[in-house]
């Protein structure tokens, strides 16, 4: 078993609690959830990703406390999980100023339909990769972390006001 | 004087014939056919494996053939004549819709020489245009055990009408696969089974015969069962690198080690935004990058 990952134990080895959201399962898994992660980053000014960023240093192990008893014998691996936490962190701030309001609302729109889709049509927008499946939990509990801690990056660096780029 | 003793002399006449019946042993007929004496004859040693390991090509042709045993025909084979077909059918009918199987090739057990080696299954193998080659060995013991009263036979009637006989047969049949050409051991798989029953002394020989063929279907079908999880076994080996010296290449020509593991694999789960997702977030983030500088 990959020292990493999340897996049934990871509760003794802490460090899987974070480094399971670095790891994917191929080049293509890992690219287009970089990408998810970059855009919160790139809604937002430069003075508020520390903030972000240490909001989902945060988040990270709470999602993989979340998802490990519903795990079993599976490992999980990937950042998509943090990623829906960032849409909807970023989406509420966004969605609260009034210049930005449309880019937070298409934010948390595609984020919530995503999940919805996920949800009760049982798969990903785009079918996952061979060799692995999809855990759509990943993506509901990180936007529920993402939108119940969403009050809290109101105040931390680059306070809300700041938060739109422009 | 005699009239007294002969009474006396048929008790205990009878006495000594019912002990020495009850300590009769058990009649065993054991039947064997070795697959290492037929591919290794002359081998006094394990052979080493090929270092140059097996490519297999899927779809594959599979051949399937019991081992011959040296001098096992007419009245001591194992396998009477036109049985060993409708035995070899049921693993032949267990794989033949496989996607991994193109065609499966009965070969009759007469075309392999007792202790041929590869070299003779070689031929056997070009002879009917197949990949690999399962070989059927087979080990099937029957014991026969007199009951109690079967002193009964004495009567001669007894023997016509009285179960006295138990009899008990049991089977081992195993299955090894190989490549042939590159004399690599791909796979095997075991089948058993018990049969019991009881035949009158006049029945035995024909019962023991009933017993056997039941013995070998019972013991073939078990065989298919875990020749078929077997199978799997070395496909999940394969694809996950556990058996380097052999690969496995699909339709396509792709070999197993490169592909991924199974989709449906549960083991494996993890969190994905797909390109479309990923692309339309960087459209979004692009475009009210744009909008703003321009505002």
């Amino acid at each position: 078993m990959n020292p990493w990952v999340l897996a049934r134990g990871a509760v003794s080895q802490p460090w899987r609690l974070w480094t399971c959201h670095a790891l994917h399962f191929g080049w293509k898994h890992a690219l287009f959830n970089l990408i998810a992660l970059l855009v919160p980053f790139a809604l937002l000014r430069p003075r508020a990703w520390p903030g972000l960023a240490a909001a989902l240093l945060v988040l990270a192990p709470l999602l993989s406390l979340a998802l490990l008893p519903g795990l079993g014998e599976a490992q999980y691996r990937g950042a998509s999980g943090l990623a829906c936490a960032a849409w909807a962190l970023t989406g509420v701030q966004l969605a609260r100023d009034r210049t930005s309001r449309l880019e937070g609302a298409l934010l948390l729109g595609g984020l919530g339909l995503k999940v919805l889709l996920e949800t009760f049509g049982g798969t990903s927008v785009l079918p996952s990769e061979p060799g692995w499946l999809s855990l759509p939990a990943a993506h509901q509990w990180g936007m529920a972390l993402g939108l119940a801690f969403s009050p809290i990056l109101a105040w931390l660096p680059g306070r809300t006001k700041d938060l739109p780029r422009g | 004087m005699l009239t007294r003793a002969l009474p006396c002399r048929t008790v205990l006449g009878a006495t000594a014939l019912l002990a020495a019946l009850a300590c009769l042993p058990p009649t065993v007929v054991s039947h064997r056919s070795g697959l290492m004496d037929y591919l290794y004859p002359k081998n006094k040693t394990a052979p080493a494996p090929n270092p140059s390991g097996a490519r297999l090509q899927l779809p594959l042709r599979v051949g399937i053939a019991f081992v011959p045993t040296p001098g096992g025909s007419g009245q001591n084979a194992l396998l009477p004549a036109g049985s060993e077909k409708p035995l070899l059918d049921i693993l032949k009918d267990t794989f033949k819709d496989k996607p991994w199987v193109k065609e499966i090739r009965v070969i009759p057990s007469t075309y392999l020489t007792p202790q041929g080696g590869f070299d003779n299954l070689d031929q056997v193998r070009s002879l009917y245009g197949v990949n690999v080659v399962a070989l059927v060995s087979v080990d099937q013991i029957q014991y026969t055990n007199p009951k109690w009263y079967s002193i009964a036979y004495l009567s001669i009637v007894g023997a016509y009408v009285l179960p006295g006989d138990a009899n008990d047969t049991r089977t081992l049949i195993d299955a090894a696969v190989f490549d042939v050409p590159t004399r690599t051991f791909l796979l095997r798989a075991p089948g058993q089974s018990n049969v019991k029953g009881s035949s009158t002394a006049i029945n035995v020989h024909a019962r023991l015969r009933e017993d056997s063929a039941k013995g070998l279907e019972l013991a073939m079908k078990d065989l298919a069962g875990n020749l078929e999880k077997e199978v799997e076994g070395f496909k999940a080996d394969v694809a996950t690198g556990g058996r380097e010296e052999v690969d496995v290449a699909t339709k396509e020509g792709v070999s197993l080690h490169d592909l991924p593991p199974d989709p449906s694999a549960p083991n494996r789960r993890g969190g994905t935004f797909g390109g479309a997702e990923a692309l339309l977030g960087l459209v979004l983030a692009a475009s009210a990058v744009i909008r703003r500088k321009r505002a």
